[in-house]
C-alpha cells in the first residue's frame, strides 16, 4: 500500500473530522449536555489521535490525547461543556487543524515554528487544568483545578498485583507455575489471571521442557507482601516477579509497565483486563507520564519526543476504546465509501464521451433507416441516459457542510465586533455540485461577513429602533428548476438607495440625467468602480468587494441580486447551475448553427405565423405582451429565413423571452464543454457541446441573454421587477 | 524569453525544427514543439458576437477547439479557402495554462531544421505584420520566412481584450 495515498487519507479525514467537531462543539452551545454531540467530538478526537498514531506523528497523537482525555471526563459528567471550555476546544480544533495542514504541506513536527509551538503549549497546558484524578468521586465544577499527581493517593485496585514472567528452566527444575497459582489459592483468592504467551515459539520449535509463559495476576489475599513473596522463593533465580500491593501509587504501576518486557501498549491492556486499573485510571497513570515530560521544558522537544514515542502512551487509549469505535464505526463503513473527486469527475468526462458517441450512433442508424439498429440504437441512448443520471449525483453534495462552517465565522466575528448576532440555517439539505460547493465559500464568507459587518447595527441602534437586541443572519438554500438559490439574509439596516445612487454619481458611475429603479440602485454595489475602502464607514459599506463576489458567482454562471428594505433588512439571492458537467438541453437551429437552450429554461414553443405578429419587438401570447428577440440578428447571421420561423419561450427567474429560431430540434443531452478563456467575455453563451453528427453547438445563457435584453429598455413591463445587472 | 526582451538583448529566434506554411503567398515558420497537428479545413462552427479574426470552433476529437485566420490576426486580408487550406492546431504553455487553438493557413510546406546562421533577427520597422509576432527571420532556399511568436499570436489575455473591443462594438452598432 502507497504510504503517501493513505496519508492523504488520513489527512482529508482528519480535516472533515474536524470540521464534524467544530460544527458539534458550536451545537453544544445551544444544547449544552448533549451525550451524542458529546460523543462526536470524543469520537472526532479519538479518530485523529488513532490514526496520526499509525503514522507516527507524536506531536499529534500526544496533544489529542490529552484533549481527549478532557472530553472523557466530559463524557463522565466529570466535566460540564460550558463556554470556557468550548472556546478552549475551539482552538484546539484550529490547532489540529494547522498542524494536519503542516503534515500535508510535508513540514517536520518536530521542529515546529514558534508561534505554533507556543500555541501547541498554551493549548496542552490549558487542556491539562481539566485533568484532574478520575478516581475523585466529586464532579469538579468549572473551577479548572490542578492535580499534583506525584504524591495522589492509591488507585482504586484493592487488591495485589502479580506480574510473573517464569524462567524458561522453572518446569526442568520441577516447578510447575499451576501448582504455585494453587498455593497462592490457600491464602487468598485470585480475582483474574492473564496468561502471556508472547514467547510462545511455533509449534515446531518449540520445547515441551521449556516454560515460555507469564502471568499477569489479580489477587485478593490478606496476607502480607512477605507471605506472598515467598510463594515464588524456588523461581525467583530465573524469572522475573514483581509483586505490587493493593492501592499502589499510580507511578508504581507506570513504573511496572515500564520494567515488564512487553510492550507498554499491551501491558496497560492487559493491567485492565486484570481488573488491577481500570480504564480511566490507566489513561491517567500514562497522562501522568506524557504530562511530566511536557512540564519538564528544560527538555528539548526532540527528547520528549522520543520519549513519547518509546511509551506510546495515547495508543494504549486507543486500544482501550478500540472496540467501542470499531461498534460507532461499522454502521457507516458499510453505507460509505470514499472516492477520489478526479476519478469522479473522469468518470463524469468519460459518461460525457459516451453521451455524444451515442448520440452519433443513433444518428447514423437513423440515417441508414435500419429499424434494428436504430431499436438496438435508441436501447443504448436510454441506458446511457440513465448512466447519466446515476452518474451525475455521484458529485452532488448538501450545501449544509458549507452552511455549518459559518456558525463558525459569526461565533468568531460576533465576538470581534462586539455585536450580538446567531445565525439560521435553512435548506441544509439542498444538493449541488461538488466544484460548485467548493467555489462559494469565499463569496458566502464575504457576503456573511458583509452582513455582520455592514448590515446588522449596534446594539444601541437595534435598541432605539425597536428590534430586538440579537441580530440574526440567515442562510438558506433551495432548488427552483434546474437552479440552485443561495440567499444571505441580515435583519440589519438595510440600504438607502439614495445614498447608494449619490455616491455613484459622485464616483461617475451614473450621470446625473440618469434615474434608475431601485433594483438598478441597488445594483451598483456590484460595479467594480463602486468599491473603494474610503466609502465603507460612511455608507454602511456594503459596497466593499461585491464586485468581486459577482465575478465569483458569474464564473459559475450564476447571478447575484440584492434587495433591501431600509431598516429592515437586506437579501443576497444567489442563483447557480446545479451541475457544470450535463444538461438537458433543447436544440435549435439558426442559419447553420445548432444553439443549445437549457431544458428548465424553455417554457414553450410556438409556431411564428407571419413577421407582423411581432410589433415593437413584442408578441402577444396568451393576452399578454412577451418581448421577443430574433437570433439570426442578435447574432449578425446573414442567412436569409426560412419561410415559417418559430419561437421559444424561456424564463428564468421572472424573466420572460421570446427567441426567435429557424427550427425546433428537439430535445438533447447536452454535454457542457467550457467557453474558455478565448470566449471568456462572449456573454450571451453558457459553453459548447458537441452534437451528434461531430459539429459543435453552442449553448446559450438564458439568464444573461434575458438580462442584456431587458437593460436597455428597463420600461418593459416585466411580470416582477428583477434584473441582474450586467450592464 | 518574451518577444519584448529578446528585442532588447538583441535574441534572435533558437535554433531548431520549424515548420513552414504559406499564408498570402508569404512564407512563415512556427516552432515544431508548439504545433500539435494539422488537419483538413472544415467543420467550423461559427460564434458569434466575436472579432472577425476568431472564425469559430471545430469539434477535435470531442475537443472545443477555437479557430483564427491568422490573416485577419495580422491585420490584413481574410484568408480565402482552398483546396489546400489547412488547420494548424497549436499547444502554447501560457501562464500554467495550456491552450489550444488551430490556425488556418493556405498551406503547410515542410518541417525544416534552421541553424543559427540561418536566422537573423527581428528587423525593426517595415513589413506588415507587427513586429512583436515575430522571433526571427529565417532564410530557406534564398527566401525569406517569418518565424512567428506563436505564444504571442495565439495570446488568449490579448484575444479577450479583443473580443471587449469587439463586443463593444457590436452593442454600440445593435443599439
Amino acid at each position: 500500500m502507497d504510504m503517501d495515498e493513505v496519508l492523504k487519507t488520513f489527512i482529508a479525514e482528519s480535516q472533515e473530522l474536524l470540521l464534524q467537531m467544530e460544527d458539534a462543539l458550536l451545537q453544544l452551545e445551544h444544547t449544552p449536555g448533549d451525550a451524542d454531540t458529546i460523543n462526536a467530538i470524543f469520537r472526532a478526537a479519538h479518530t485523529i489521535k488513532g490514526s496520526a498514531g499509525l503514522f507516527g506523528l507524536d506531536l499529534i497523537v500526544a496533544f489529542t490525547h490529552i484533549a481527549e482525555s478532557v472530553l472523557d471526563r466530559v463524557r463522565s459528567n466529570e466535566l460540564q461543556f460550558n463556554a470556557e471550555l468550548t472556546a478552549l476546544f475551539l482552538q484546539v480544533g484550529d490547532h489540529l487543524a494547522r498542524l494536519i495542514a503542516l503534515v500535508d504541506a510535508g513540514a517536520d513536527l518536530n521542529t515546529l515554528e514558534v508561534e505554533v509551538q507556543a500555541t501547541h503549549e498554551t493549548l496542552s497546558e490549558q487542556l491539562s487544568y481539566y485533568l484532574a484524578p478520575a478516581t475523585a468521586a466529586k464532579p469538579v465544577a468549572s473551577q479548572p483545578t490542578r492535580i499534583e499527581r506525584g504524591n495522589a493517593s492509591g488507585l482504586s485496585a484493592d487488591h495485589w498485583h502479580l506480574s510473573l514472567r517464569f524462567g524458561p528452566d522453572t518446569l526442568r527444575n520441577g516447578m510447575d507455575p499451576l501448582g504455585l497459582f494453587r498455593y497462592l489459592n490457600t491464602f487468598g483468592r485470585i480475582v483474574s489471571i492473564v496468561p502471556l504467551l508472547d514467547r510462545l515459539p511455533s509449534a515446531a520449535e518449540m520445547d515441551p521442557e521449556t516454560c515460555y509463559l507469564g502471568f499477569e495476576i489479580a489477587f485478593a489475599s490478606d496476607a502480607d507482601k512477605a507471605t506472598i513473596d515467598g510463594t515464588f522463593e524456588f523461581v525467583r533465580e530465573d524469572s522475573l516477579i514483581r509483586i505490587l500491593p493493593p492501592h499502589s501509587k499510580s507511578d508504581e504501576y507506570l513504573e511496572l509497565i515500564r520494567t515488564l518486557p512487553e510492550e507498554d501498549m499491551r501491558l496497560g491492556e492487559i493491567l485492565m483486563r486484570c481488573g488491577t486499573l481500570t480504564a480511566a485510571e490507566l489513561q491517567e497513570v500514562l497522562l501522568a507520564q506524557v504530562e511530566g515530560q511536557q512540564r519538564d521544558e528544560a527538555q528539548p522537544i526532540g527528547q520528549v519526543l522520543m520519549e513519547q514515542s518509546l511509551v506510546q502512551a495515547p495508543v494504549i487509549a486507543a486500544a482501550l476504546q478500540k472496540q467501542q469505535q470499531i461498534k460507532d464505526n461499522r454502521s457507516n463503513e458499510n453505507s460509505l465509501i470514499r472516492v477520489d473527486a478526479n476519478k469522479l469527475d473522469k468518470l463524469i468526462d468519460l459518461v460525457g464521451e459516451l453521451i455524444i458517441a451515442g448520440a452519433g450512433a443513433r444518428m447514423t442508424a437513423k440515417n441508414c433507416g435500419h429499424s434494428e439498429m436504430l431499436e438496438a440504437t435508441e436501447l443504448l441512448s436510454r441506458l446511457v441516459e440513465e448512466v447519466r443520471d446515476s452518474a451525475l449525483p455521484l458529485r452532488m453534495v448538501q450545501i449544509g457542510a458549507t452552511f455549518n462552517r459559518f456558525q463558525r465565522v459569526v461565533r468568531d466575528v460576533s465576538k470581534e465586533i462586539g455585536k450580538d448576532i446567531s445565525l439560521s440555517i435553512s435548506g441544509g439539505e439542498t444538493e449541488l455540485d461538488k466544484s460548485v460547493v467548493e467555489r462559494m465559500g469565499d463569496p458566502l464568507t464575504h457576503l456573511v461577513r458583509n452582513a455582520m459587518d455592514h448590515g446588522i447595527e449596534s446594539l444601541q441602534t437595534r435598541q432605539a429602533n425597536g428590534k430586538p437586541a440579537q441580530g440574526n443572519v440567515c442562510l438558506n438554500a433551495c432548488h427552483d428548476g434546474g437552479n440552485i438559490i443561495i440567499e444571505v439574509t441580515d435583519d440589519g439596516g438595510g440600504l438607502d438607495p439614495q445614498r447608494i445612487l449619490a455616491k455613484a454619481r459622485e464616483r461617475g458611475l451614473v450621470s446625473d440625467s440618469q434615474t434608475l429603479t431601485e433594483q438598478e440602485i441597488f445594483n451598483l454595489i456590484f460595479e467594480p468602480g463602486f468599491s473603494t475602502a474610503d466609502q465603507v464607514s460612511n455608507l454602511s459599506g456594503r459596497g466593499v468587494g461585491m464586485d468581486v463576489v459577482k465575478r465569483n458567482i458569474s464564473a459559475l454562471r450564476g447571478t447575484i441580486e440584492l434587495s433591501s428594505t431600509l431598516g429592515q433588512g437586506t437579501r443576497v439571492r444567489i442563483r447557480l447551475p446545479l451541475t457544470l458537467a450535463i444538461i438537458d438541453g433543447f436544440l435549435v437551429n439558426v442559419g447553420q448553427a445548432g444553439y443549445v437552450i437549457p431544458l428548465e429554461q424553455v417554457e414553450e414553443c410556438i409556431e411564428l405565423h407571419s413577421d407582423s405578429a411581432i410589433t415593437r419587438g413584442h408578441l402577444e401570447l396568451h393576452g399578454q405582451m412577451l418581448p421577443v428577440v430574433r437570433l439570426r440578428e442578435l447574432f449578425d447571421d446573414d442567412s436569409t429565413p426560412p419561410r415559417r420561423e418559430s419561437v421559444v419561450v424561456v424564463q428564468q427567474g421572472g424573466l420572460r423571452a421570446g427567441l426567435v429560431v429557424d427550427q425546433l430540434v428537439g430535445e438533447f443531452q447536452t454535454v457542457i464543454k467550457p467557453l474558455g478563456k478565448v470566449f471568456a467575455a462572449c456573454r450571451v453563451l453558457g459553453g459548447f457541446t458537441i452534437l451528434g453528427d461531430g459539429s459543435v453547438a453552442l449553448i446559450l445563457d438564458i439568464p444573461r441573454l434575458l438580462t442584456q435584453l431587458a437593460a436597455p429598455r428597463s420600461a418593459v413591463p416585466f411580470e416582477t421587477k428583477q434584473s441582474y445587472a450586467h450592464e | 524569453m518574451s518577444a519584448e526582451t529578446r528585442r532588447l538583448t538583441g535574441a534572435t529566434a533558437p535554433s531548431g525544427q520549424y515548420l513552414t506554411f504559406t499564408l498570402a503567398k508569404e512564407l512563415f515558420a512556427v516552432e515544431i514543439r508548439a504545433v500539435r497537428e494539422i488537419i483538413e479545413y472544415g467543420h467550423l462552427t461559427s460564434v458569434p458576437m466575436l472579432p472577425p479574426s476568431i472564425l469559430g470552433v471545430i469539434n477535435l476529437r470531442g475537443a472545443v477547439v477555437p479557430v483564427i485566420d491568422l490573416g485577419l490576426r495580422f491585420g490584413n486580408a481574410a484568408t480565402c479557402i482552398g483546396p489546400r487550406t489547412c488547420i494548424v492546431i497549436l499547444e502554447v504553455e501560457q501562464n500554467g495554462s495550456t491552450q489550444v487553438l488551430g490556425m488556418v493557413v493556405d498551406a503547410v510546406n515542410e518541417v525544416r531544421d534552421l541553424s543559427a546562421a540561418e536566422i537573423e533577427p527581428t528587423p525593426s520597422f517595415g513589413g506588415r505584420i507587427r513586429t512583436d509576432f515575430i522571433l526571427g527571420m529565417g532564410k530557406l532556399d534564398d527566401r525569406l520566412v517569418v518565424m512567428l511568436d506563436v505564444g504571442r499570436v495565439i495570446s488568449a489575455d490579448e484575444m479577450v481584450l479583443l473580443n471587449q473591443a469587439g463586443e463593444l462594438t457590436h452593442e454600440l452598432d445593435s443599439r
